[in-house]
């Protein structure tokens, strides 16, 4: 255990604890967007993010391009499946008792998860690309995660312009606070729905696509994102989007002080029992939000 | 509301038969059909929490690992025999539900659900951890014991004692009271139903069986480590066991474990990829097309009573 | 004798809307109360406040002296408080029977027979075992009506007990709750039925975006300018 800690370690936890933070907030997003608008737990939200750093991953051993480039291709195409999950299965479970929905997502993160092992192999990849890190003064700045938290802090950004100028944004606002109104008021909620599955598969493969310069790919990669995409809702307030965008710094914070402490093994289960101790006392998230 | 004879005469020819299979059946008979009864055991099991109460654990097989561990480390660090290490991984396992289920059964189901999710990994954490105690990723070993035939005898003990529980958890009004939990929570409570006791004695009693189970493995097996008492594999099968024969139902847990067990080994341990894939497939279909199962089916179709 | 229930400066707000903004009111036994008011008035909310379902903000809630607030909802029911809801909530799964039988505890036998004398008394006993859920709106209101009897509660409270229901099955209702007041019991319930509430209360509140803005006798909120004007605006 570290117990002498200088300014400087403190000062570099503090800037991987933001860097990783603003992924973690733009992921759970996602996922916060389809809580809140059809009140449906997407287990397999990490299975679409190990789809998109898969996508990534053969887009740029195809091509050979910049990766960073396959990141509005990697959402396109998780925004279609998405879609599709949604048209065919998803949607038949969105009003039918949580169990059902927590079942079937459970179910379609399973089957994406052991397809992704039949076609890819559990081989392990990696988009060796961006590596190094910029020196500033004392720290030290991994180069892909700087650029990671832009991309994913300017598509969070836009997210929440996207949610509060456009039409369609507030209609997914609308029907997410309440979707009975929402249909009154001439919402196609079906529409939104789709839209919204979609929307949310995007940014998990936008996830997907930055942190594929950052891991190694493998198909069981996408696990611990579902669980950490909770635990930002539950640290930033079920239903609360920007409190997401909280969350996800915090649990960045956590993290990386967390690991100067301890090892990272036991990092894990700090932020698990710090799950749990916050679902205990404030069962609508840290930061309130609505009761579901 | 007592059971048919006919029904009884089966039950006890049934377990006749079982009980002198290993005199006459083969070495890898005896080890599935010791399989068969570890996965009733664990389906069961995840029954009486998740069926019952409609709180969905999606970590339980946590209390198959809390078991082995507990009855392995007892067996191999301090000499005690593997019969008394069973009954302790039991308890273990019990120990670690009300350690968890204490403050996460407050939560609302999607709630549960997550903080279940993460249980497994964080054990497995754990158990990294403590290298000295549980042999960390190198595993642990027991000391070489052909215990198969009595291993068997107590796992089928064990499944028939979970099956009983579970009848006798069906018929009384405490099994009621799991229900209205299931089927409206704030009806229950406003009815002076103590929801979180009883969910959390349904917890409990939803950990012993797995805790059992998880030590008797060990000592079968010999060998544990973390991968393989604590695979996500394990709460899928025992999961789609439950949902396909029918959750909440009695015998539905143990139709499920036979017959995909029984489909398992015939068909798909030659494919290991596909098959857990095909598990994934098959929880959508059952999900979305017959999320009573088959004797939950039945059971309306046909007006069956409950203790089917 | 201290009031069957007294609630003193109720505040529950969500969000920023506050559901019931500062309601005082106090209940004596053996009478029957309505709780009336335009919709999203706070009657439910005041409802679930009383009864632990909802956490209050602020202020007191006392069931025969005992302060109630803050408790959990089944240790209210155990102390005698009962109420019905305003969406049907049986247990669709259980048997009409079982639907009253998993109230009590104690002995089984004692518990079906009760939950037979309840079901007769409602006529519903051919009923018993069918499943909750396969019953017609008016039979599960009144499954869930004597649901609420099965601990014998001394305030009784009941969410829109009139919506839905016919006239014949209304009446029974109607006396049965008459003959509960005279048994001694406390009731108090909402309605929007105004016919139900003038010829069954004998003291009637108005609430009005969580606020009471009137109390008295039936003849004389009716004739009551606010409460007029809450309903039909100026």
């Amino acid at each position: 255990m570290n117990v002498f800690v200088t300014p400087a370690m403190l000062g570099q936890v503090v800037i991987s604890g933001i860097l990783s933070g603003a992924l973690y907030a733009m992921v759970a997003l996602g996922l916060a967007l389809i809580f809140g608008v059809m009140r449906i737990i997407n287990v397999a939200h990490g299975p679409l993010l190990m789809l998109g750093a898969y996508a990534t991953f053969f887009l740029y051993s195809a091509l050979g391009i910049n990766p960073y480039l396959t990141v509005p291709v990697s959402m396109l195409v998780l925004f279609a499946v998405g879609v599709l999950l949604e048209r065919t299965l998803v949607f038949r479970v969105v009003d039918a008792p949580e169990l059902s929905s927590l079942l079937l997502t459970f179910g379609i993160s399973i089957a994406l998860v052991n397809l992704a092992q039949l076609l890819f192999t559990s081989d392990l990849r990696s988009v060796e690309y961006l590596t190094g890190s910029w020196v500033v003064g004392p720290l030290a700045l991994s180069k892909a995660r700087v650029v990671a938290f832009t991309v994913a802090s300017a598509l969070t950004g836009l997210s929440f312009l996207f949610l509060q100028r456009t039409r369609l944004g507030k209609a997914i606002r609308a029907t997410s606070q309440n979707r009975e109104v929402a249909m009154v008021c001439g919402i196609d909620v079906q529409r939104i729905h789709l839209v919204t599955f979609g929307l949310s598969a995007a940014l998990a493969g936008a996830g997907g696509a930055l942190i594929a310069v950052i891991v190694a790919i493998q198909p069981e990669m996408g696990q611990i994102w579902t669980f950490k995409s909770f635990l930002v809702i539950v640290l930033g307030g079920a239903g609360n989007y920007p409190g997401a965008l909280l969350g996800g710094i915090l649990l960045g914070l956590i993290e990386q002080l967390a690991s100067l402490f301890l090892t990272t093994q036991l990092s894990e289960v700090v932020a698990y029992v710090l799950l749990v101790l916050i679902l205990l006392v404030r069962p609508t998230g840290l930061l309130g939000g609505r009761q579901t | 509301m007592s059971p048919r004879p006919a029904a009884l005469a089966a039950l006890a020819a049934v377990t006749l038969a079982l009980a002198v299979y290993p005199e006459f059946g083969t070495g890898y008979g005896v080890r599935s059909t010791l399989q068969v009864f570890m996965w009733i055991v664990l389906a069961s099991s995840w029954n009486l929490i998740s069926g019952l109460t409609g709180y969905v654990s999606f970590g339980h097989v946590a209390f198959f690992g809390a078991g082995a561990y507990t009855g392995a480390i007892l067996i191999a660090k301090a000499g005690w025999p593997w019969g008394l290490a069973a009954l302790a991984g039991g308890l273990g396992a019990c120990v670690l539900a009300l350690a968890i289920g204490y403050p996460c059964l407050r939560l609302k189901g999607p709630y549960f659900a997550i903080a279940m999710l993460g249980l497994n990994e964080v054990l497995r954490a754990l158990v990294s951890y403590f290298e000295d105690l549980t042999g960390g990723g190198n595993g642990l070993s027991l000391p070489t014991l052909d215990a198969t035939v009595p291993i068997y005898y107590v796992m089928g003990a064990s499944a028939l004692l979970v099956t009983l529980v579970t009848y006798v958890i069906i018929t009384s009004r405490f099994g009621l009271r799991l229900m209205t939990i299931r089927e409206d929570e704030v009806a229950a409570e406003a009815m002076g139903i103590d929801t979180a006791r009883h969910k959390l004695y349904a917890f409990l009693l939803s950990a012993a069986g797995p805790g059992v189970a998880g030590a008797l493995t060990a000592r079968d097996q010999g060998y544990i480590e973390p991968i393989s008492v604590f695979p996500l594999a394990t709460t899928i099968t025992m999961i789609v066991m439950v949902l396909f024969g029918g959750k909440g139902t009695v015998w539905g847990p143990v139709l499920g474990a036979v017959v995909l067990f029984v489909a398992q080994e015939i068909v798909w341990a030659r494919y290991p990829y596909v098959h857990p894939l095909l598990f994934g497939v098959i929880i959508i279909a059952v999900v979305l097309l017959m999320p009573r199962g088959v004797l939950g089916l039945l059971q309306i179709r046909y007006r069956l009573p409950r203790t089917i | 004798m201290p009031p069957a229930l007294e609630i003193e400066n109720l505040r529950k707000h969500f969000g920023g809307v506050s559901a019931v903004d500062g309601v005082s009111l106090a209940l004596e036994s053996g009478r029957i109360y309505g709780l009336i008011g335009p919709n999203g008035s706070g009657k439910t909310t005041l409802f679930n406040c009383i009864t632990g379902v909802e956490r209050r903000d602020a202020g007191r809630v006392a069931f025969n002296g005992e302060r109630i607030d803050g408790l959990k909802p089944w240790v209210i029911a155990q102390k005698g408080i009962g109420r019905t809801f305003q969406v049907i909530r049986v247990f669709p799964e259980l048997s009409a029977l079982e639907n009253l039988m998993v109230v009590t505890r104690g002995s089984r036998a004692a518990a079906r027979a009760r939950a037979l004398e309840l079901l007769t008394f409602v006529r519903l006993e051919g009923l018993r075992d069918e499943y909750a859920g396969n019953l017609s709106y008016g039979q599960q209101k009144l499954v869930e009506f004597v649901r609420v009897l099965m601990r014998d509660p001394s305030l009784i409270l009941l969410d829109e007990p009139a919506a839905g229901v016919n006239r014949t099955l209304l009446n029974d209702l109607l006396d049965a709750v008459r003959r509960l007041r005279d048994r001694g019991k406390t009731i108090l319930l909402v309605e929007h039925d105004m016919k139900v509430v003038m010829g069954l209360c004998e003291t009637v509140f108005v609430l009005d975006h969580g606020e009471k803005i009137a109390e008295g006798p039936p003849g004389v909120i009716q004739t009551d300018e606010r409460v007029i004007e809450a309903y039909f605006g100026r």
